[in-house]
């Protein structure tokens, strides 16, 4: 009895909590209407076997339950019930399967005049890459990639040069532009998924995958990692706008292009053990999250980092010096700077290694003239109380 | 009589009888019957692996005849000592049969030599193998991570799938051994020496195993 | 040449045992190695349970507790999914259940070769020692999600890529060789080793689904095992079979030309067919749950039957719907898409089957029942909702999201455990001679599956509203749009239910051990079934089961109600012209 009654609360309460729950697809933002539609069909079909099995299993175990002197019916057996329901069941298999496969048919087909771009993906953050004039993105290969070629474009392809490149991951999107979007990754598996578009792809190292949609509503979406890539994973955010054409254009133009950004590469100059520190810091993938241009990928910017003052998640504040940094890099969870997400790993790195690191973080990030080194070790806390009491800090 | 009546329904009907689904088959043959239909499964992956990785991979793919070239008479001989292997592997199956026919006579002694017999095959293909080995790391520096000659899955894939092929020999060998052993003991005299004829399952599988693998890795 | 003679469990030489070592721990009786199998797995099931009160209050109530890192987390949810899927469900319903039925209900005395038997259980056991290692090698276990796919799983983004990863996979290689010796045992078993009169056909439907998910088991794991073999490869010395070439973490590696793609199509080949390892054995054993508890036969044996073959069959070509969003060639979406909605037609037939059999039934409510019935309900929402999933199209903007997360939980989480459940009230009697306690029974299914849904049904709108899945903290920087301040309040109640679900689970293994000491004597068939394990000539059964001679079976196992019949159920071994007064023709 108590089962019977609880079966149909969970029934009606299955039906009432789909319509009176505020969870549902967001409001839909690209061309694929048509995907809503096959959910909606699969909805609909699924739904009524569920309220229909369900409301004959709470009768039988209300009306079929065991009395003083109740037996039950002897029936092996009913061929002709058991083909009628195989029957109905394909049908209704076939009426979510047909028009799923057709929806799939445009999914899989790009296309002629959907324009084309690049998503590149990697540990935790994403980037893009635009066709240049020409309209053709040039060839790209993982061995390729070093900090002066963060997309491993490949210097022989002329098609590369004019190949606009946006290193962070913010990115803008003509509306009522059909788009293929060529996913690549320079890792492990990401997979660029934003719920008002409905699409998504995963981007497979080692392989270039693709998928298309239309953007119809102007505004901005967040971009989700929807494949499981590492201790970040849920960090791998970004953004894209949905722009009208001309707004579009005008934020592709101010974008720099593969053979700007080479013209801009100039090198620096530094001392002995700050080139050393310099190459500690390539080879241990510190660029991968931490930039010099202010850009934020997935770690805090090194863009001013030395003797400036770093709010932590918990509150405090500290001031950027070398026991600082030494401890980032060793016991990285530790101290998190407010607005990032604990997911660097620990590098234990020998003792000269890490002072050539700092060495090198202060001549390339602090503020004073990279040459006057020997002054720099006493000057930073001298620096530090001052900071602390004018109150300013380099950290949003 | 299944074969009498004919039709599906006889077929099901025999099958699905009592006591045993295939009649007059002891437990054991059974057993290894359907271990090795599994362990089929795992050499078609292993395979199934290979043929990928040679599809994907950005470097060309060594070409087997000179790889598995040896010198004989001052000229390098492709294959030759695979076809070598691949004959005494065939040959030990051709004694594994014999010693099954034995078995079923109640030739105790005779059965014994010929799985003895096969086991020291069996061992000698081993033998090659660790030759074959050792001529490609020692000398072609074929690694499973790297060679010279191009593509580096090609070393991965050989080692792992002819190592495997050759734990499952080498397993065998001392299957084989043991069994001798256990009938020269007299465990199985009361019996049919069935159990010669499982052995012999194992045995004539991992020949079969061994044949597509000349044929994948050889002579592709 | 002589026929060989027939091996006849009549004449099965057994090992008695002569220690309390062979008794209970070095034993070759498959009763005990059933509930040794049972044991092991619901202690390490005990340990995921914990595991997930962490993943859930992470989620529920993120930055409350912040000794769970993400490190934690992931390695958490790995080791979670892992351990239900292989340690629990596998171990549970085949290398239990599978040891327990299997001779009892054919009438056997043991297992074929008890000795293997025997061996399976330790390498079990082997396998689990490896799995719980993880958590004292250097960087803990693995945090690649229980996908283990690569790259990932052994670059050093990932918790655990250098040695958790390993001990993983070494873990899941043993424990496939530990079911392989098991599995021949079952499968040898059940087709060469049954009593005179014990047809295929008259085999209760629980053998068919253990028979049917040892064959998919013996089959799909091999696919698992070379993948196990190939990435510790990888992962060791560094071959590339599954590593084309990377920059982690702004690190060059030396791997190249390898696929990834490779790992997963190998990777579902074994995936899919283990949901079926799981399901089918626990179709089979709740399909003879629902019968005797409500005194009727089951509906349509023949085709359940067929429909168990027919989903073991399919589900060998449907991998790739784990794939669709992948990036392999969009082409296979088509041809996944169509075989997967064609297993849904004999699954639907099966849940036809088990409702028509409660029509005009005499349904006893009895804990066993309870749960079968609640199995039912929650198949038919984890079925339904594996329609959207496998329809390809439909799985675009669901797939790694929440909605995946209650899929599967449902059909191959709560759906097996329910049956696990009932199994366990059902069969308890005969394991021990003693009922299990009935009042914390009814408290611990009224709880369990009124929970599992509030914990599990509401999840899927949190994928339709587009969070996917595998997120440590889901606001970074405000709400987003895809997680709405109300999908954190949701997410709140679901650790509450979660945690009030998991502590209930304590309580039943509380009335495990009370009850071996103190529960009622149940006698020999308290529940009056009709299948063989009930006819033993002692309860709990001795080793050898059936004391001089076999039983004779003479009819199929469901003969309850026979119009006529005295009793409301007639056992396999009565012969028809002495069915208490009445011939069934």
């Amino acid at each position: 009895m108590a089962l019977a009654i609880i079966l149909l609360i969970v029934i009606i309460g299955s039906v009432a909590f789909n319509w009176l729950s505020p969870w549902w697809f967001t409001d839909i933002a690209s061309n694929w209407g048509n995907i809503d539609t096959t959910v909606f069909i699969t909805f609909w079909v699924c739904g009524i076997v569920f309220v229909l099995v369900g409301l004959f299993m709470t009768y039988c175990v209300w009306k079929f339950r065991h009395k003083e002197g109740s037996r039950a019916d002897y029936e092996p057996e009913n061929s002709r019930l058991e083909w009628w329901l195989t029957a109905v069941t394909t049908i209704g298999v076939v009426a979510m399967l047909a028009p799923g496969l057709v929806v799939w048919d445009d999914y899989v087909n790009v296309p002629p005049d959907a324009q084309e771009f690049e998503v590149l993906a990697k540990q935790w953050t994403w980037a893009f890459r635009f066709p240049g004039e020409d309209g053709k993105l040039g060839t790209a290969d993982t061995t390729n990639i070093s900090m002066d070629n963060p997309f491993g474009m490949n210097m022989d392809d002329p098609n590369g040069a004019d190949d606009v490149l946006v290193p962070a991951p913010r990115v803008h999107l003509p509306i009522d532009q059909p788009v293929k979007v060529w996913l690549r990754s320079i890792d492990v598996l990401h997979d660029f998924f934003v719920p008002e578009f409905r699409a998504k792809m995963d981007a497979v190292p080692g392989m270039v995958t693709y998928f298309w949609f239309e953007p119809t509503k102007a505004g901005e979406y967040e971009i989700l990692c929807a494949e499981l890539c590492g201790v970040g994973h849920f960090s791998m955010r970004g953004h894209v706008q949905i722009d009208t054409q001309e707004d579009f254009d005008a934020w592709l133009d101010a974008q720099p292009t593969w053979a700007e950004m080479q013209a801009g590469i100039t090198p620096k100059s530094y001392s002995a053990l700050a080139m050393r520190g310099r190459e500690v810091a390539e080879t241990n993938g510190c660029f991968a999250c931490h930039t010099l241009d202010g850009s934020v990928v997935v770690g805090p910017t090194w863009q001013g980092l030395w003797g400036s003052r770093r709010t932590m998640t918990d509150g405090s504040q500290v001031v950027v010096d070398g026991p600082y940094i030494d401890e980032s890099v060793r016991n990285p969870a530790d101290k998190v700077v407010e607005g990032f997400a604990p997911v660097m790993i620990p590098y234990d790195l020998p003792d000269e290694d890490m002072q050539a690191l700092i060495e090198y973080l202060r001549e390339e990030t602090g503020a004073e003239d990279p040459m006057s080194a020997d002054s720099g070790e006493a000057a930073a806390p001298a620096d530090a109380v001052a900071l602390n009491e004018s109150g300013a800090s380099n950290q949003g | 009589m299944a074969g009498a009546t004919g039709g599906h329904a006889a077929i099901i009907q025999d099958w699905s009888s009592d006591i045993t689904v295939f009649k007059g088959v002891p437990w054991g043959k059974a057993m290894m019957w359907i271990f090795l239909l599994s362990d089929t499964f795992i050499f078609t992956c292993f395979l199934t692996g290979y043929m990928t990785v040679r599809m994907t991979t950005a470097q060309p793919w060594p070409s087997p005849s000179d790889v598995f070239a040896l010198e004989a008479f001052g000229y390098p001989v492709p294959l030759l000592l695979i076809a070598i292997m691949t004959m005494i592997l065939i040959t030990s199956s051709g004694t594994m049969a014999m010693a099954v026919n034995m078995g079923y006579q109640k030739r105790k002694k005779e059965a014994i030599i010929l799985i003895l017999v096969t086991a020291a095959f069996g061992a000698s293909f081993v033998g090659m193998q660790v030759f074959e080995w050792s001529k490609l790391i020692l000398e072609e520096g074929i690694r499973p991570w790297e060679n010279s000659m191009g593509a580096p899955q090609f070393g991965a894939v050989f080692f792992m799938v002819t190592g495997f092929h050759g734990l499952h020999v080498s397993a065998g060998v001392v299957y084989l051994l043991f069994i001798a052993w256990l009938i020269h003991k007299g465990r199985y005299d009361n019996t049919n020496f069935e159990i010669i004829e499982i052995l012999g399952l194992y045995w004539h599988f991992v020949d079969l195993v061994w044949v597509f693998i000349f044929a994948f890795f050889y002579l592709w | 040449m002589a026929q060989a003679e027939i091996p006849y469990q009549e004449d099965m030489a057994l090992h008695h045992p002569h220690s309390w070592v062979t008794k209970y721990w070095f034993s070759q009786d498959h009763k005990v190695i059933a509930v040794q199998y049972g044991i092991t797995a619901m202690s390490v099931g005990l340990v995921a349970l914990v595991l997930s009160w962490i993943m859930r209050m992470q989620i529920g109530f993120p930055g409350a507790f912040d000794w769970i890192t993400p490190e934690l987390y992931y390695q958490s949810i790995t080791m979670h999914g892992m351990i239900m899927v292989i340690y629990l469900l596998t171990a549970f319903l085949l290398g239990s259940f599978g040891n327990y039925l299997v001779p009892l209900m054919l009438g056997a005395r043991d297992m074929v070769f008890p000795f293997v038997n025997m061996i399976s259980y330790h390498v079990y056991f082997l396998s689990v020692i490896i799995l719980m290692a993880s958590y004292v090698v250097p960087g803990g276990p693995t945090g690649a999600g229980w996908t283990l796919y690569p790259p990932q799983a052994i670059l050093t983004g990932t918790p655990g890529a250098d040695w958790g990863i390993l001990t993983m996979l070494l873990s899941l290689a043993v424990f496939i060789v530990a079911f392989t010796m098991g599995g021949l045992n079952y499968i040898t078993t059940i087709l060469q080793a049954r009593t005179r009169g014990m047809t295929l056909m008259r085999m209760p439907l629980s053998i068919w689904g253990i028979l049917m998910a040892t064959v998919l088991g013996l089959l799909a794991f091999p696919a698992l095992f070379v993948s196990a073999v190939m990435m510790i490869l990888d992962q060791l010395i560094g071959t590339s079979f599954f590593m084309p070439s990377v920059v982690s973490l702004g690190q060059h590696l030396d791997y190249s030309g390898g696929s990834p793609l490779l790992f997963q199509h190998l990777f579902w080949f074994f995936g899919h067919p283990e949901v079926y390892i799981v399901a089918l054995p626990a179709f089979g054993v709740v399909s003879d749950l629902l019968s005797v508890h409500s005194r009727k036969n089951i509906f349509g044996y023949r085709m359940m039957v067929w429909a168990i073959v027919a989903i073991g069959v399919l589900s060998f070509v449907v991998w790739a719907h784990h794939m669709y969003v992948s990036g392999m060639h969009p082409y296979f979406g088509f041809f996944f898409a169509t075989t997967t909605l064609v297993i849904a037609v004999p699954t639907a037939i099966k849940v036809y089957n088990w409702t028509i059999t409660l029509w005009r039934a005499n349904i006893r409510l009895t804990v066993p029942m309870l749960f079968a019935i609640a199995f039912v309900i929650t198949f038919v929402v984890g079925g339904l909702t594996g329609l959207f999933l496998g329809n390809v199209i439909v799985d675009v903007p669901l797939s790694d999201t929440y909605f995946v997360v209650a899929h599967f939980h449902m059909v191959m989480g709560v759906a097996p455990i329910l049956v696990i459940f009932g199994a366990i009230y059902h069969w308890y009697p005969k394991i021990t001679g003693r009922m299990l306690n009935d009042t914390l029974g009814q408290w611990h299914f009224w709880v369990t599956f009124i929970g599992t849904y509030v914990i599990y049904y509401p999840m899927h709108y949190l994928g339709f509203v587009g969070v996917p899945r595998r997120y440590y903290e889901n606001e970074i920087g405000g709400a987003s749009a895809f997680y709405p301040e109300s999908a954190a309040l949701l997410n709140e109640t679901i650790t509450i239910a979660a945690l009030i679900v998991g502590a209930f689970q304590f309580m039943f293994v509380y009335n495990l051990v009370v009850s071996y000491f103190r529960g009622k004597p149940a006698g020999d068939n308290p529940w009056g079934a009709t299948s063989l394990e009930w006819r033993t000539p002692q309860t709990p059964p001795i080793h050898g089961n059936w004391g001089d001679k076999l039983p004779t079976v003479h009819r199929w196992a469901y003969d309850f109600s026979v119009p006529g019949a005295k009793e409301d159920f007639i056992p396999q071994d009565v012969p028809h012209d002495d069915d208490h007064g009445a011939n069934r023709t």
